[in-house]
């Protein structure tokens, strides 16, 4: 019995042993290995380096799943391309997005590239944040019966917004006011849940990003954009604060795929946001 | 934020978490009873459907069905989608609890012995007397540790009611999360829970000792 039993022990301690060996050898997320890989990368391309793409999986046109069940959108794709250019292999980890910078830190993904907004907190946090490549507005998505014209009619009604989005942080800050005139602020953890209670009749308007709000409308009969725009913002790509290296590898990758027309290309895919892209409107 | 101001703020969401903890037990538990009363029916079918109904409830998760009580009538049959979100909310909570306390009583009452039921009827009890003042006493405490591990549970579950958009305290603390960049909340929101379960472990401690009587 003794016997089995530290043999058993042996096997396990082997067991493990290899699995650690496994996980240094491969390229891991963690964030002190990742510079390494990333040196060695510039260095000498024996090894490729895999890059993790930290999406919402619920973001389109931006990031979301296809009628397949592969993860696609504008972002995914401009990434694929930027992970061929540098001969990268890439990966997709959908982050949970009221925790994506933790996520981030944590090494689960190298970066979050995904309709994220540019925060003056992120900047402050240490954050290496890419050249914004997209500039966007918040607007009303409302019935297409609704009385609500204007920000100014929203007084005691109720307003979704998703958690997590610069929609919420505009409420709780720069547009505090408008907020505070609200009947009931309902915080979703998905855009989906937003506009389902919108089309259930439990909120009366939904906070939301244009190009959302844009696609879903294009899908979605029923449904109008209130023309008001409640908050400029540009939507950039994070980096952990140790990797400047790895975000000047993809803002380079993107300039050259800028320069021969495959960004223009992919670009062409998204006819809702092509008129925002930073990029080709310079 | 302050410290203070991050647990003010969210024990303004601890009335709601409360509001669904004590509306899901006064539901939940006779619900159980009269779905264990159903299980052990001696009607085969109505015994059948219980079981399936029970099998159902505990095999799918509760976040399921809390998305299935508020979004499917408004999915299915174009009802609107309540703004109230309490409503489907303890519903769902008190459908899905009354499925395990239901099993919970049945592994009770089954565990009394059939001579205690002969002896009834020899002293000229009818069934419901037996079941009131012979039975169900004994189940009671023989069940107690079972229903406060249910009980525990529940008060934890309580910040599923997110996924509905319920404001309740673990769902404001995400929001301060979030906003404040910080791990803070969690920990507030653990501590929060620890408090309010030590509380639940007394007092069911104390029903237990209630319930000591005979020995």
């Amino acid at each position: 019995m003794k016997k089995l039993l530290s043999l058993c022990l042996v096997f396990a301690l082997a067991l493990s042993l290899s699995a650690c060996g496994g996980s240094s050898s491969g390229s891991s997320s963690a964030p002190a290995e990742k510079e390494t890989a990333e040196a060695a990368e510039t260095a000498d391309t024996e090894e490729t380096m895999t890059f993790i793409m930290g999406i919402d999986p619920e973001y389109p046109p931006f990031s979301y799943m296809d009628d397949d069940g592969n993860y696609t959108g504008f972002d995914v794709e401009v990434c694929q391309a930027v992970c061929d250019r540098l001969g990268w292999e890439m990966k997709i980890f959908t982050v949970n997005w009221d925790q994506k910078l933790v996520q981030l830190d944590a090494g689960e993904c190298d970066c979050v590239w995904s309709g994220m907004t540019i925060l003056k907190s992120m900047k402050e946090s240490g954050y290496v944040l890419s050249k914004p490549y997209f500039y966007n507005t918040q607007v009303l998505l409302v019935k297409e019966d609704s009385d609500i014209t204007s920000s100014y009619d929203l007084e005691g009604k109720s307003v979704a917004v998703q958690l997590g989005t610069s929609g919420e942080k505009l409420l709780q800050e720069d547009l505090k006011d408008l907020a505070d005139t609200f009947g009931e602020l309902v915080t979703c953890d998905s855009f989906l849940k937003c506009f389902t209670e919108l089309d259930g009749n439990a909120v009366d308007a939904v906070l939301v990003d244009l190009p959302v709000a844009t696609a879903y409308i294009a899908d979605h009969e029923g449904f109008r954009i209130v023309n008001e725009e409640l908050g400029a913002e540009e939507y950039g790509i994070a980096f952990r604060s140790v990797d400047q290296v790895l975000c000047d590898a993809v803002e380079g990758a993107l300039a050259d795929l800028v320069a021969d027309g495959t960004y223009a290309q992919i670009a062409a895919k998204y006819p809702d946001i092509v008129d925002n892209l930073l990029f080709l409107n310079e | 934020m302050t410290f203070t101001a991050m647990v003010l703020k969210m024990s303004e969401g601890l009335g709601r978490t409360c509001a669904i903890f004590f509306l899901t037990l006064l539901f939940s538990l006779p619900l159980g009873m009269v779905i264990a009363l159903l299980r052990m029916s001696k009607n085969r079918v109505i015994a059948g459907i219980t079981r399936f109904i029970i099998s159902v409830l505990r095999g799918t998760p509760l976040m399921l069905q809390l998305l299935a009580v508020t979004y499917g009538p408004y999915y299915l049959f174009g009802f609107n989608v309540p703004r109230n979100k309490l409503i489907p909310v303890v519903i769902a909570f008190a459908i899905n609890y009354a499925a395990y306390f239901a099993e919970i009583y049945r592994g009770g009452i089954e565990s009394i012995s059939k001579g205690q039921y002969e002896a009834a009827e020899v002293l000229g009890y009818t069934k419901l007397q037996t079941f009131m003042r012979i039975i169900l006493p004994q189940v009671m405490k023989r069940i107690m540790p079972s229903v406060t591990n249910e009980v525990v549970t529940l008060v934890k579950d309580t910040s599923m009611a997110f996924t509905v958009s319920y404001q309740e305290m673990f769902t404001i603390g995400k929001q301060i999360a979030n906003s404040q960049t910080s791990f803070l909340p969690f920990v507030v929101a653990g501590i929060f829970y620890f408090v309010f379960n030590a509380l639940v472990d007394y007092v069911m401690g104390l029903i237990e000792k209630r319930l000591d009587y005979y020995d």
